[in-house]
C-alpha cells in the first residue's frame, strides 16, 4: 500500500523517486511537515540559501546606526548600482537583504506597505521594533501553510525612532527576529561576527566605526580574493539628521581604500611576526 | 420649589393613565415629550494644558430635545491610562468613536509597548470623523499626557479638522464662554489656578446655555497619575436657578483692574 505522496513520486520519478535519499528521507517535502526530531527541513534548507550568500552586517553604534554588503559583481557588463541591496523602508528605516534576492526585495515592498499603513492610522511613524516584528510574522506566514515556501532570505532591519533609540533587528527564514548591538549572516558571518564583538562599537561614533565595517566586509571577502566585489554601505547618524543614507560615495571609496590598505599592513605584520619567531628560534641553536 | 407648569395638565380620565406618569413630585404628560429629537451631549467641554499636566472639565447634561435624559452624565471618556476624550455632539455617535478609538489605542500600546501616544489617539478619531463626517455629528476634544511630548490637546470639530492646542472648549455651551476664555487664560498656570479658571467658565457657559447644565466633571492628567472631582450644583458659583446670588472664585489682574467680570447682583 502506497500514500498519495508515494504514488505521485513513483508516477512522476519513476522507480529514480526512491533512490535518491536525501537528509530529510520523506520529512522533508513540504514546509507542513514535521520531521520524528522536531524539526522542520524546508525551513531548514531556506536557511541554507542563505548560509552561502553575500555577507550582510550591522553595528548599533554611540549615536546611530551602520548597515553593510559586501556583492559580488557578476558581470562586467552589468550597470553598476544595478544590483542593491540596501534599501530605506521609512526615511529613518534601512533594511538591507542576502540570500535569495527576489525574496528579499518582495519583504522590502511589504515593509514599506506596513510602515505607510501604520503612519496612516496611528500619525507616527512605525518604530524599528513594531516593523521587525510584523516583517518576521509575514515571514513565519510562509513556514505554516502547504501551498506557500518559506522566504529564502536574512535581512537586518535598522531603525531610529523616539521610543527605542537607534535599534537593529536580524530576522532569518524561519520568522525568529531579535535585537542585536551587532549581527551578520551571509557567508562570512563567523569571521564578522568576531570581528564586531571585539570591535565594541557601542563606543565608537558612527564615522569611525563605518571604517571598521569596510574593513570587515574585506576582511570577509577574503577567501574569495580572485572574484571582484563592491561594497553597499549605508547609515542613520547625526551627519544625516537620523535619516537613513547611503554613505557619500567618496567617503565610502576612502574608507575601502583605507580599509585594504590596513588589512595588507596587518597581514605583513602577521607574517613578520611569524619570521621573527622562527629567527629567533634558529638564533637560540647557533650559540657555540 | 415647584416649576410653573409649562404644558397643559393631563387628563384625569383612566383611559388615558398610560399618558400620565408619576416622577417624584411631578406628573409628566409621556405625549408632550418630543421622543424623535437624538439623543445629544448638547454641552460645555473644556481642556487646558497647565504647568504640569492637563485639565479636562465638562457639564453633565445628555439631551434629547426637551428631556433631560440624564443629569449626571459623564463625557470625560478614557482612551488609554494617559489618554482621555471630551465628547460632544450626538451621544451614539461619540460614544462609538470613543470606543473604537479605545480598541485601536490598546492595540497601539501593546504593540509598542510603551504609552501610546496621544496624536495616535486624536488621529483615529479624526480618521472616523473626517471619514464619515456626512453621517456623524461628533465633535471631540483629545487630551493627554505622553513620555515624549508632555500633556497635549487635540481638538476634532464636526469636519474632521485636527489642531493642537493649549485650551480648547468645545460643545454649545462654550460660545458663551469664549470670552471669559480669551479673558482670563494665561499659558503655564498651577493647578489650582487652572482648576479655579475652568469652574468659572464651564459655570458661565451652563448659566446661559439651556443644553449644559448639571454638575461640574473635572479631570486632571499628570504624569504621576489621573484624578476626577465634581463640582455639585450647591457648590457652583453660579447657581443656575438663583439669580439673586453669585460669587467670584476666580480673580485676575484684569478683573482688579475694572476690566473684568462682575456677575453679581442680579
Amino acid at each position: 500500500q502506497m500514500c498519495i505522496r508515494d504514488r505521485y513520486q513513483r508516477r512522476v520519478h519513476g522507480d529514480q523517486g526512491f533512490v535518491i535519499k536525501m537528509a530529510g528521507s520523506g520529512y522533508d517535502y513540504d514546509v507542513s511537515t514535521l520531521s520524528p526530531e522536531g524539526k522542520i527541513y524546508q525551513v531548514e534548507y531556506a536557511m541554507k540559501a542563505t548560509e552561502n550568500s553575500s555577507t550582510i552586517l550591522g553595528m548599533v553604534c554611540k549615536d546611530g546606526v551602520l548597515l553593510g554588503t559586501e556583492k559580488l559583481i557578476v558581470s562586467e557588463m552589468m550597470v553598476s548600482g544595478s544590483d542593491r541591496r540596501v534599501y530605506s523602508v521609512t526615511k529613518q528605516i534601512g533594511m538591507v537583504i542576502t540570500g535569495l534576492l527576489p525574496d528579499g526585495r518582495c519583504l522590502i515592498d511589504r515593509a514599506k506597505e506596513e510602515s505607510a499603513s501604520f503612519q496612516k492610522q496611528y500619525g507616527i511613524p512605525i518604530t524599528g521594533k513594531v516593523l521587525a516584528d510584523r516583517i518576521a510574522q509575514f515571514m513565519h506566514m510562509n513556514t505554516i501553510y502547504l501551498w506557500a515556501r518559506p522566504y529564502g532570505c536574512n535581512i537586518i532591519i535598522a531603525a531610529f525612532d523616539e521610543f527605542g533609540g537607534p535599534t537593529l533587528h536580524l530576522i532569518d527564514p524561519s520568522g525568529q527576529c531579535f535585537g542585536y548591538f551587532g549581527c551578520a549572516a551571509g557567508k562570512g558571518r563567523q569571521i564578522a561576527r568576531n570581528e564586531i564583538e571585539k570591535l565594541g562599537a557601542k563606543n565608537l561614533t558612527c564615522k569611525e566605526a563605518a571604517f571598521n565595517m569596510a574593513k570587515i566586509l574585506h576582511k570577509c571577502h577574503e577567501e574569495m580574493k580572485e572574484k571582484k566585489f563592491e561594497l553597499e554601505m549605508s547609515w542613520i547618524c547625526p551627519e544625516t539628521g537620523m535619516t537613513h543614507q547611503m554613505l557619500p560615495k567618496d567617503m565610502q571609496k576612502e574608507m575601502e581604500i583605507r580599509a585594504q590598505e590596513t588589512l595588507e599592513k596587518e597581514a605583513m605584520a602577521d607574517v613578520q611576526s611569524q619570521i621573527m619567531k622562527n629567527i629567533n628560534i634558529c638564533l637560540l641553536y647557533t650559540s657555540d | 420649589r415647584r416649576p410653573p407648569r409649562s404644558t397643559p395638565k393631563p387628563s384625569s380620565a383612566a383611559s388615558d393613565v398610560y399618558k400620565r406618569q408619576v416622577h417624584g413630585d411631578y406628573l409628566i404628560d409621556m405625549e408632550s415629550i418630543d421622543w424623535s429629537q437624538p439623543i445629544r451631549d448638547g454641552t460645555t467641554i473644556m481642556a487646558v494644558v497647565y504647568d504640569g499636566g492637563v485639565m479636562l472639565g465638562a457639564d453633565s447634561r445628555t439631551t434629547g430635545g426637551a428631556l433631560i435624559y440624564n443629569r449626571v452624565s459623564d463625557k470625560i471618556e478614557p482612551i488609554h491610562k494617559r489618554i482621555f476624550c471630551l465628547r460632544s455632539g450626538a451621544s451614539a455617535h461619540t460614544q462609538k468613536i470613543a470606543q473604537l478609538c479605545r480598541l485601536y489605542i490598546g492595540q497601539l500600546g501593546s504593540e509598542l509597548e510603551e504609552t501610546p501616544p496621544v496624536y495616535s489617539a486624536a488621529k483615529i478619531i479624526q480618521s472616523f470623523i473626517y471619514n464619515y463626517k456626512s453621517f456623524l455629528s461628533a465633535a471631540m476634544i483629545c487630551a493627554g499626557w505622553d513620555p515624549i511630548k508632555g500633556p497635549q490637546i487635540y481638538t476634532i470639530p464636526l469636519g474632521g479638522t485636527l489642531v493642537r492646542e493649549n485650551i480648547a472648549t468645545g460643545g454649545s455651551g462654550s460660545a458663551y464662554m469664549s470670552g471669559f476664555c480669551d479673558t482670563h487664560y494665561k499659558a503655564g498656570m498651577t493647578r489650582k489656578e487652572c482648576r479655579d479658571f475652568m469652574i468659572q467658565s464651564i459655570s458661565l457657559a451652563m448659566f446661559r446655555d439651556s443644553s449644559s447644565g448639571g454638575i461640574i466633571r473635572l479631570l486632571d492628567i499628570t504624569k504621576d497619575g489621573v484624578s476626577r472631582e465634581y463640582i455639585s450644583h450647591d457648590q457652583l458659583p453660579l447657581k443656575q436657578n438663583n439669580y439673586s446670588q453669585s460669587c467670584l472664585l476666580y480673580t485676575s489682574d484684569a478683573a482688579d483692574e475694572g476690566l473684568g467680570v462682575d456677575l453679581g447682583g442680579r
